[in-house]
């Protein structure tokens, strides 16, 4: 049996909202291996972005349970979640969410700064991360000097420095132009392909359809779990 | 996350907004300023009252009707019991007090110089046993001091303050010449060196006479002033109890009554001097602390901008493994840097302004040594305790939230 990234059970999460209390999850078992590349899909309000912080440990469940790369974390303390988030995962946000006044060799370099690396191993590694994702002639630049396609590539180069068991994108495309988006896209088949896995949350079609397997979230659910077979490992983005 | 990445952060915030950290630092940088300007002024003040003390010579004790009298009671207490001190007092000090090396007295009033169509006012005329001048040394410019013979004689002689030598005989040798006090001619014998004023007071504004001269002019109702040298400093005490024991022997006191008169010492004014002092610096103390209570308020005040600002920010660090330690660590070295930055501009101010008061005062000022750690500590608690409010809400963010606020 293949090592798993990602299992929950019966993974629920409600919110209260004064009198009632909102049920976002209902109970999800998902498992997605290693190396897989997954799209989460769903429609707003179907609990998409719920399960996206849950499985990058920003919240934590009210049910069930989770494990990341062989630790139950569902219950642990928040000093311990921010450990996790720094070792195991990396994220790509839609508005990168990049320090504006730090380079781009400094942006990438901030996980290693919390994960306590030495300063000359940490812009090794960040040199690294970026010439990852082809900016090592813009290292220097400022976010507001960099197109918005290389300013995500400098975020997941950020996700990357750490060499996380799970790279976490929230709709990576939602702030780039088709073009830009496409680029973005055959990059992260780039990375999948490199043995990193990933998981996409998006709610655009053609953006799942790079991922090898489709999971669609309705009403706090798993809706459907596809295998994309269209995409076979190692095709062309197009 | 560790202190010199924080550090370095908290530099890049705080110079990103300089105009606005700035002012920020306005209250801090003011209150540190004031506080150790004040210092270095009291510092001077002390340093210098301690070096005109030491003049007085060593060993040296008066005895006088008043003391030193820092509140009304004191001052009534005073009226009712001291009698003002004779002639007589003195020559039976002089006479008995067998350790006593010198023993001088005078007695002062303020009175209008005339010479030709000239006229000074408001100028002080002691009556001086020739002995003072050995007590309380002056530094002779020209001329002479008062010889023994011409308080015996009340010979019409003076010895005149540099003042009174520069305005009153401008342009000319004052020695030998004549100037008149109600209508009695004196012939000035010596002119002495110039002291310089004392914040503000001139300390030139003198004409010295014969004691026994200032009897005739002024009558004998007025309470003189003995200075007593004792044959050293060490035996100052002893010498102090027996010029005691005789002036109440003359006195008829009797045992537990409380003495008729006042002695002081240089010790004693120079400890009267400091716990002034230290009363002044305790005032500016407790304004000031209102000014830094107000610094520390406006450095929060903006600390709590600050993390609405980076809420963002904060969701960001938090999501790539920030723990709330990390950030509470990140905002706090920010709010201290920022507080210790205005106490370091407060502290040059300070120095520019003791400077500036020693240049163009005749107050003197000394830069206190233990100013810029005082000030350190002080702005890094001040730092501390307004900026722990505003870390803790930035660690406390949730992640998800701020990682969506706009």
């Amino acid at each position: 049996m293949p090592q798993a990234v990602i299992r929950t059970k019966g993974l629920q999460r409600s919110f209260s909202m004064g009198q009632t209390s909102v049920q976002a999850l209902r109970g999800v078992d998902l498992t997605i291996e290693r190396g897989e590349y997954v799209a989460i899909m769903g429609p707003s309000g179907s609990g998409k972005s719920t399960l996206m912080n849950l499985i990058g440990c920003l919240d934590t469940p009210s049910d069930g349970d989770y494990e990341l790369n062989g630790v139950a974390v569902a219950k642990l303390p928040e000093h311990e979640l921010a450990r996790i988030r720094n070792k195991e995962i990396g994220f790509v946000f839609q508005s990168f969410n990049l320090l504006a006044r730090a380079t781009a060799l400094r942006n990438v370099e901030l996980p290693l700064i919390y994960g306590g690396v030495k300063p000359k191993d940490r812009r090794e590694r960040a040199a690294v991360a970026l010439r990852e994702v082809d900016l090592e002639d813009r290292m220097d630049h400022r976010p507001n000097q960099l197109s918005g396609g290389q300013r995500q590539r400098v975020s997941i180069a950020r996700a990357l420095v750490t060499r996380p068991a799970l790279l976490l994108a929230d709709e990576p495309t939602g702030n780039l132009d088709s073009k830009t988006s496409v680029e973005i896209m055959a990059l992260f088949q780039r990375l999948s392909e490199a043995g990193n896995t990933i998981v996409v949350v998006t709610h655009e079609r053609e953006i799942a359809d790079h991922a090898q397997r489709v999971v669609t979230i309705r009403d706090g659910l798993i809706a459907s779990d596809q295998r994309n077979d269209a995409v076979a490992p190692g095709a062309q983005a197009t | 996350m560790n202190v010199v990445e924080a550090t370095r952060l908290a530099v890049e915030s705080i110079w990103a907004n300089r105009l606005r950290s700035f002012l920020t630092l306005l209250g801090v940088i003011i209150g540190i300023a004031a506080i150790i300007a004040t210092a270095a002024v009291i510092q001077g003040l002390n340093k210098y009252v301690e070096e005109k003390l030491s003049d007085l010579g060593q060993g040296v004790f008066t005895v006088q009707r008043f003391g030193i009298i820092t509140n009304h009671q004191q001052f009534l207490d005073a009226i009712r019991r001291n009698r003002s001190l004779r002639r007589e007092d003195a020559h039976a000090v002089r006479d008995y007090c067998s350790s006593a090396k010198n023993v001088a007295w005078q007695v002062r009033s303020t009175a209008d110089l005339q010479r030709g169509d000239q006229e000074l006012l408001g100028v002080e005329v002691s009556g001086v046993t020739p002995a003072i001048l050995e007590i309380e040394p002056f530094d002779v410019a020209d001329g002479r001091i008062l010889l023994p013979f011409e308080n015996d004689r009340a010979v019409p002689v003076g010895f005149i303050g540099n003042d009174v030598a520069e305005r009153l005989f401008p342009g000319v040798d004052p020695i030998g010449k004549e100037l008149r006090i109600k209508g009695t001619p004196i012939r000035v014998v010596g002119v002495a060196e110039k002291k310089g004023a004392f914040m503000g007071f001139s300390q030139d504004n003198f004409v010295k006479i014969p004691y026994n001269l200032h009897r005739k002019l002024y009558g004998t109702t007025r309470s003189i002033r003995i200075s007593v040298q004792a044959a050293d400093a060490a035996s100052m005490e002893y010498t102090m109890d027996e010029v005691r024991a005789i002036l109440r022997a003359r006195h008829h006191l009797r045992p537990g009554d409380e003495d008729d008169f006042d002695m002081l010492t240089a010790a004693g004014i120079n400890d009267l001097w400091k716990s002034m002092t230290q009363t002044i610096f305790s005032i500016a103390l407790f304004v000031v602390g209102i000014s830094l209570v107000v610094g520390g308020i406006v450095i929060m005040n903006i600390m709590l901008v600050s993390v609405i600002e980076r809420t963002r920010e904060i969701g960001l660090r938090k999501a790539v493994g920030a723990r709330q330690s990390d950030i509470v660590q990140q905002f706090l070295i920010e709010s201290v840097l920022l507080s210790c930055v205005g106490g370091a501009i407060g502290i040059l101010i300070a120095m520019g302004v003791a400077q500036l008061l020693a240049t163009y005062t005749p107050l003197p000022a000394r830069f206190p040594a233990w100013a810029p750690w005082v000030a350190f500590l002080v702005c890094s608690s001040i730092g501390v305790f307004f900026g722990i409010h505003p870390a803790r809400r930035a660690a406390e963010l949730d992640p998800i939230e701020a990682l969506r606020s706009e």
